[in-house]
């Protein structure tokens, strides 16, 4: 981007200097209007959450009150003593913990192994695979929901983690990003594994996994993001208070309390805070992580 | 699309497969080491695929022909067993559709969703586009603002929720905000026709970003020649924008688009936890009331029944966004 600007930047200089001293000007003028848009953009998309966290420490007089006053007055940390000192709150955070973990982690291993088989290896029934793969991608998730649920009632997993995590363990995108990934690695790489007598498994995780990390950073983020979050599943698939997830447990919480905001923002905070710092860790493997879908073929 | 790449390296392969028989034989030691080996590969292959194989096998293909099937059943979980009626889940609700949809739940759910998709996706489809070409022109700051932008994309939808019931409070921050311009709020969230709307400005809030991402990826990769013979060319401003950059992005703008149109036909979880669907169901969704219909109402095969509905309507929009934005493909 500077680069860009760098280059462009001689030229004018030797066609028009009269010229380009009137476009920087101009220049100036739009780079204010830019920067004031971009103030109200930023204040409207970091503004609830600042907010909500600095709320999270008024009493619940002074979280209800009208008009609204910015920072608390007194700070009190009973809001987050209180939340944790129901029953299942911790619970909630532990099974959320076991979901997201569990899923990102055997997410990681179960779609490289099938990435590296997809990409590496020449098999009757590969293509087809890998076009199922595409395919499944397509299908909208909420359309399963009610025979997901029928499915795991029949395998008796309803109300356990396997209800949570065996469907998320292997995940068609995952599979999909591992052999956009796998595929771009020279072939000799294996070759030279296999002459000196490595099988396909120490190949795998001696050669192309090391060589994979930003693939394998990648798939773990978003699936302990989206299971971390995770509420509708949870939502089908539990059903007593101490399986709960933190988000299905904060719903049941929001019944309980239902007007102390002050209670559910000190709530809400424990969902979001442990993703910011994650968030803040690995930041551009997060945005890159979006953009996993538009990867090109 | 990708599809094609994938094979390319099947070329490869056999070439040095070729190269690894002719070695074989000059060895004679095995006498089908082609076979031999090819079957052994195989088996590996499957040894490696066995684990993503079971879930897409069983909660993915099983599941969605599952679903298909069950929506020509009535399915009560416990009290009858299953009984096969062929289309009557789809008559039932195609009656409705025909007599007096404003009394069915599931048709009223749908022109909720069409309004809340058609309202979503085109306000978080311009604010992506809007934040990414302002970010493009920054020279310092861009990283800053980046980031920040990202963080309402990376709440989940139920803390958003929590955040947002107490911000839509009749006597919360927006109504303050609102009363500071002398305009007094409704109370959002229990006005019939305020609902809809206040989840429509939440939903934009927290998606933008994360399509603003897949912006500022496609206006890095825009060629800059075109670019700058548009500049010599004497062309202002609005003119690059609106001729040559916003059409350069079609592709672009028409992933947004539909990635937005998919995950907005399924809006479940704030509606769920704010609303449920009310009042008087101005905010139910076709996935609130399926979820209704299975697990309130014990109507397994009526929700599966609306769960093809609802997949064929999505499958049916998005094919016409594709043909109508991202003309391109076409040609």
């Amino acid at each position: 981007m500077a680069q860009a600007h760098l280059s462009t930047n001689p030229e004018a200089q030797k066609l028009a200097p009269a010229s380009r001293r009137h476009r920087e000007q101009r220049l100036n003028w739009w780079q204010i209007i830019v920067y004031l848009f971009l103030g109200i953009f930023l204040v409207s998309s970091l503004g609830p959450l600042v907010f909500t966290l600095i709320s999270s420490f008024k009493t619940m007089q002074n979280v209800l009150a009208f008009p609204p006053s910015l920072f608390p007055n007194p700070w009190i940390w009973s809001n987050y003593t209180d939340v944790l000192s129901n029953a299942y709150f911790l619970r909630w955070i532990l099974n959320a913990l076991i979901y997201a973990g569990g899923a990102a982690v055997l997410n990681v291993i179960f779609s490289a192994m099938a990435g590296y088989a997809l990409s590496r290896m020449h098999f009757p029934g590969r293509g087809m695979i890998f076009t199922v793969t595409l395919g499944v991608m397509m299908i909208p998730l909420a359309i399963t929901l009610i025979p997901k649920f029928l499915v795991a009632n029949t395998l008796h997993i309803n109300n356990t983690y396997f209800a949570l995590i065996l469907p998320a363990m292997a995940q068609p995108f995952s599979v999909f990003v591992m052999v956009q990934f796998m595929k771009t690695l020279p072939r000799e790489l294996e070759e030279s594994a296999r002459i000196d007598g490595a099988s396909r498994l120490r190949t795998f995780y001696q050669v192309i996994l090391p060589l994979v990390k930003p693939a394998l950073t990648v798939v773990a983020i978003l699936t302990f993001q989206g299971a971390w979050n995770d509420f509708q599943w949870p939502l089908v698939a539990l059903g007593t208070q101490d399986m709960y997830t933190l988000p299905l447990g904060l719903f049941f919480f929001k019944s309980a309390h239902y007007t102390q905001y002050n209670l559910l923002l000190a709530g809400s905070m424990f969902n979001v805070i442990p993703m910011l710092i994650l968030f803040f860790i690995f930041q551009r493997y997060f945005m890159g992580g979006a953009l996993g879908s538009a990867v090109k073929g | 699309m990708a599809a094609q790449p994938a094979k390319a390296p099947v070329a490869s392969t056999s070439s040095v497969q070729k190269v690894e028989r002719k070695r074989f034989r000059h060895d004679g030691a095995t006498p089908h080491p082609r076979t031999h080996r090819q079957r052994s590969e195989t088996l590996t292959a499957y040894l490696f695929l066995t684990p993503y194989l079971f879930v897409l096998i069983v909660f993915f293909a099983l599941v969605s022909f599952y679903g298909v099937g069950m929506s020509l059943f009535t399915v009560d979980l416990g009290f009858t067993p299953p009984q096969f009626v062929g289309f009557h889940n789809y008559e039932v609700l195609f009656t409705q559709l025909f007599t007096d949809p404003s009394l069915s739940p599931f048709w009223i759910s749908i022109v909720n969703i069409i309004k809340f998709t058609v309202i979503v996706v085109i306000g978080q489809t311009i604010l992506a586009l809007v934040l990414a070409m302002l970010l493009q022109t920054l020279v310092r700051g861009k990283g800053v603002f980046r980031t920040s932008f990202y963080i309402p994309a990376l709440t989940s939808s139920v803390a958003t929720a929590l955040i947002f019931l107490w911000l839509y409070n009749p006597d919360g921050l927006i109504n303050y905000l609102l009363s500071l311009i002398h305009i007094s709020g409704p109370d959002w969230l229990n006005d019939p026709f305020w609902a809809l709307p206040s989840l429509m400005l939440m939903n934009i809030w927290s998606t933008a970003a994360s399509f603003m991402i897949y912006f500022l990826a496609a206006l890095q990769d825009l060629p800059r020649e075109i670019l700058e013979a548009a500049e010599v060319d004497g062309a202002n401003r609005f003119q690059i924008l609106w001729r040559v950059t916003v059409p350069l992005l079609r592709p672009t703008i028409f992933l947004v688009v539909a990635l937005g149109t998919i995950g907005a036909f399924q809006m479940f979880d704030q509606a769920k936890f704010m609303t449920d669907g009310g009042p008087i169901n101005s905010t139910l969704t076709p996935m609130l009331e399926i979820y209704d219909a299975a697990f309130n109402d014990s109507r397994f095969g009526s929700a599966a029944a609306m769960s093809v509905i609802l997949f064929i309507i999505i499958f049916i929009v998005t094919l016409l966004q594709r043909r109508f934005i991202d003309t391109s493909i076409q040609e």
